[in-house]
């Protein structure tokens, strides 16, 4: 829910664990207490996209049993496989434009057991009309980083998991060229479409591929994003990495995001998610301001998490 | 896992039965384990132990899987 920096103030004194996403300019003054939170001033709240430096938004972590807060850098974010509760959620948040960030991008999808530890959250981000740094807090301290990943370990009720999904409206169609990648990267200059070595700038170009939409690499029915942040003379930059033996082919044109997006949720048909996330992609492309995504209320984020990172999806988060 | 789910784990690790769950964490492993399965087939017993361990950890969300991919 979006509230006013008194009740997140009242919210975090009255002990509760919570999750909060605002401007840096109202994350800094926040009391000391149990929370953790990330920058952004965008938010899909109940009423619509919005744009807000005076609201946060807040989740109540009341499901949890327990909790406890972590920073971690690049050299041991993978920890959190080990540090998190035996039946938990881990909620991560990654500042945009870190290497902690990068290093989680390229790698958790190669981390043992991060299957067995469901990891939620995503990546902070600022006001895209400043160039702020991006940045996490740890609300037992006070202390934000732009360096550093925070994380909120939550310990479930005995007999109760916690589900990630994610809502995409992103999809492929099977008789576009597949595009194959030699090596894990975040920039790339060259490819394989259809095996033939390319260079995937000029495919690009050549092809007229809008590249509002991105990447995908269909992953047992659910299709994971990659979306293209810029296209050089020589290079493609990336929000995600592309990964060596998977195959990705440019997302089928969606010609009305919002509708798209609605009939998706729908179909998703989740009761009661404790926390969800979407992406600032679907945000600008989806002209998503003053615009409702019922139920899926939260932050507006520069990557989501869902074990791995992804790029344009909604991502939540349910105990069941 | 019964011998029934089992068997049909195995197809659906081969990649000769299609099955996706409604958990995104759960078909993330069966891509993995089907990548591993074609890259090395004797690693069936391993994967199958993989979504053993996965079932035994979070039943309130696989139970489900299990039940739909019995009636496969």
């Amino acid at each position: 829910m979006l509230v006013s920096f008194d009740e997140a103030s009242a919210l975090i004194r009255a002990g509760k664990t919570l999750h909060i996403a605002a401007d840096d300019s109202l994350l800094s003054r926040l009391p000391t207490g149990k929370w953790i939170g990330g920058t952004t001033p965008y938010f899909i709240a109940e009423s619509g996209g919005v744009l807000s430096k005076e609201k946060l938004y807040v989740n109540e972590l009341s499901f949890a049993e327990d909790a406890a807060v972590a920073v971690y850098g690049k050299y041991n974010i993978f920890q959190i496989v080990e540090e998190c509760f035996e039946n938990g959620l881990t909620m991560l948040i990654l500042p945009y434009g870190s290497k902690v960030a990068e290093k989680y991008a390229r790698e958790a999808p190669y981390v043992e057991e991060l299957l067995l530890h469901p990891t939620v959250g995503w990546v902070s981000g600022h006001d895209l009309n400043t160039d702020e740094n991006a940045k996490v807090y740890d609300g037992t301290t006070g202390k934000s980083y732009s360096d550093k990943a925070v994380a909120m370990y939550l310990k479930l009720p005995e007999g109760k998991n916690a589900m990630i999904s994610i809502v995409n409206i992103f999809e492929d169609d099977k008789a576009d060229p597949v595009i194959t990648f030699d090596e894990n990267a975040l920039e790339v200059t060259r490819c394989r479409v259809n095996g033939r070595e390319t260079d995937l700038a000029a495919y690009i170009r050549e092809n007229h591929i809008d590249t509002q939409m991105p990447l995908v690499a269909d992953c047992n029915g659910v299709y994971i994003n990659v979306s293209v942040k810029s296209v050089g003379d020589k290079s493609v930059g990336l929000y995600a990495p592309v990964f060596k033996g998977i195959e990705y082919r440019f997302a089928t044109r969606v010609s009305n995001y919002v509708e798209e997006l609605n009939g998706r949720i729908a179909a998703a048909g989740a009761e009661k998610p404790v926390f969800s996330c979407n992406c600032i992609l679907n945000y600008l492309y989806g002209d998503l301001e003053g615009k409702k995504t019922p139920l899926y209320t939260g932050p507006v984020t520069f990557g989501e998490v869902a074990y791995q990172l992804l790029n344009q999806t909604l991502t939540y988060c349910e105990i069941v | 896992m019964a011998p029934n789910i089992q068997a049909k784990f195995q197809l659906i690790l081969q990649k000769k039965l299609k099955y996706t769950s409604a958990n995104l964490g759960f078909n993330m492993l069966i891509n993995k384990l089907q990548r591993k399965v074609a890259s090395d087939p004797e690693s069936m017993d391993a994967c199958l132990k993989e979504v053993d361990d996965f079932a035994a950890k979070f039943p309130a969300v696989v139970n489900a899987d299990f039940a739909k991919i019995a009636a496969l």
